[in-house]
C-alpha cells in the first residue's frame, strides 16, 4: 500500500526534487508551501510521514512541529535543514522530530531514511 | 551539456542566412525532415538582429555572398564580436581549392548550393558532431551532476529543474533587491536563506556561498555589494542556459 507523505518546502526545486523522488520510491506525495498550508493539509488527511523545512511562511518550525506533536502525535517527522542551523535542529529533536535531512539531500539518503521511518510505524 | 541529448541531430536549433526563396524553401524541407529547429533570415543584418534579440542556435549556415554584410562578416561577427565558439556553416555555389580555403578561415565546413539533401544533412551532421566532441562537459556556472543523480539521468526532469531554477530565483532576486531598497535586512536573510539549496543544487559555489554569507551575522554595509554579486552571478547562469539549452525559451 501507498504510503502518503507530506512535504513542507518553500523552495520550488526542492519541492520538485522530494516530489520526484519520493514518488519514484512508491509513496504518494501532498505539498504544503508554507506553515498554514500544512495545519490545512494536516485537518484534512492523515499522513504516515512529514518533511517539514523548519523557516517557512506564517508559521514558524517550532509551532509547526508543536502542532504536528499535538494533533498527530504517531506521525514520525524528518526535518529539511540547511547546515547552517545547528541550534534549531537541536531544538527540534527537543521537540521530538525523528530525523532530519540536510538541503539539498542525497537521494540515496532521503530513501533510506524515509524507508526507515516508514517501516518502524 | 548537448550530450543530454541521444544524437546532437535531434532537435539541433539552425540560423540559416539564405536570400534565395527556392534554396530556402528547399533547405526548409530538409530541416523538416531532420527535426531541426530553423531560423531563416535573409539577409546577415537579420541575422545579427536576430541573435542579438534572441537566444542562440546550435549551428549557423550563412550564405558566402550575403549582403550588404558577407557571409565571412556574419561569421567573424559571431565568433569575435559576440564571442559565440558555435560552429557556422558557408554556403556557396563554387568551391575552388583557394576557396575552400577561405572559407575554412572563417567556418567549420562548406556547403555547395544548390542544396542537395543527402551531402547537405551529411555535412551539417558532421558539423554539429564535431562541435559536440569539442564543447565543454562543464562550464564556470553551473553542473547538472547532481540533478542526474537525483533523477537517474531523467531528461524531462533535469530541464524541468532547470526552469524551475531560473523562474524561481529570478523572481526571489526581485524581492531580495526590494528588501535592499527597504532595508528590511531580516527579509534579505530569508530569502538567501531560502534560495542557497537551488544554487546548490546546480553546483554554484559562489551563488552558494554568497547566499550563505546574506544568511549569516554579516555588516549591513556588505549587503548592497552581495547582493550586486548574486544578481550578477545569477545573470551568467541564466545566460549560460539560455546558451545550453535553448529549447527551453528562459528569458
Amino acid at each position: 500500500m501507498m504510503k502518503k507523505i507530506l512535504v513542507i518546502e518553500d523552495n520550488p526545486m526542492v519541492i520538485k526534487s522530494l516530489e520526484f523522488k519520493l514518488t519514484k520510491d512508491g509513496n504518494n506525495v501532498m505539498v504544503a508551501h508554507d506553515g498554514r498550508e500544512a495545519m490545512k493539509l494536516l485537518k484534512e488527511n492523515e499522513f504516515d510521514l512529514i518533511l517539514t523545512d523548519l523557516m517557512l511562511p506564517f508559521v514558524t518550525g517550532n509551532e509547526l512541529i508543536s502542532y504536528i506533536k499535538k494533533n498527530t502525535p504517531n506521525t514520525p517527522i524528518i526535518v529539511l535543514s540547511t547546515s547552517t542551523q545547528e541550534n534549531i535542529i537541536m531544538d527540534a529533536f527537543n521537540m521530538g522530530v525523528d530525523d532530519f535531512i540536510t538541503k539539498p539531500f542525497s537521494p540515496n539518503e532521503l530513501s533510506l531514511r524515509v524507508k526507515r521511518l516508514l517501516n518502524k510505524n | 551539456m548537448k550530450t543530454l541529448h541521444n544524437s546532437p541531430r535531434d532537435h539541433a536549433t539552425i540560423l540559416l542566412v539564405e536570400s534565395d526563396a527556392s534554396e530556402c524553401e528547399k533547405f526548409t524541407q530538409i530541416a523538416l525532415n531532420e527535426n531541426w529547429f530553423l531560423i531563416v533570415c535573409q539577409d546577415g543584418i537579420e541575422a545579427i538582429q536576430w541573435l542579438n534579440d534572441n537566444s542562440t542556435a546550435d549551428l549557423f549556415i550563412i550564405e558566402e555572398n550575403s549582403s550588404p554584410i558577407s557571409g565571412y562578416q556574419i561569421a567573424d561577427y559571431i565568433k569575435n564580436e559576440l564571442g559565440l565558439a558555435l560552429p557556422v556553416i558557408i554556403t556557396t555555389g563554387e568551391i575552388p581549392v583557394v576557396q575552400e580555403r577561405r572559407v575554412l578561415a572563417y567556418a567549420e565546413g562548406i556547403i555547395k548550393k544548390p542544396f542537395v539533401a543527402a551531402s547537405t544533412i551529411l555535412q551539417i551532421r558532421e558539423t554539429l558532431e564535431k562541435s559536440i566532441e569539442i564543447a565543454p562537459e562543464k562550464n564556470d556556472y553551473y553542473s547538472l551532476n547532481y540533478l542526474n543523480d537525483l533523477s537517474g539521468g531523467d531528461e524531462e526532469f533535469i530541464m524541468e529543474l532547470l526552469k524551475v531554477f531560473s523562474a524561481s530565483v529570478n523572481s526571489e532576486l526581485k524581492n531580495l533587491n526590494e528588501g535592499l531598497t527597504q532595508k528590511d535586512y531580516l527579509r534579505i536573510r530569508e530569502i538567501a536563506h531560502g534560495i542557497k539549496p537551488s544554487f546548490d543544487m546546480i553546483e554554484n559555489e559562489k551563488g552558494k556561498g554568497i547566499c550563505r554569507l546574506l544568511d549569516s551575522a554579516v555588516d549591513e554595509r556588505d549587503v548592497p555589494k552581495l547582493i550586486e554579486e548574486l544578481n550578477l552571478e545569477f545573470a551568467n547562469i541564466n545566460k549560460q542556459l539560455i546558451n545550453d539549452f535553448p529549447e527551453l525559451n528562459l528569458k
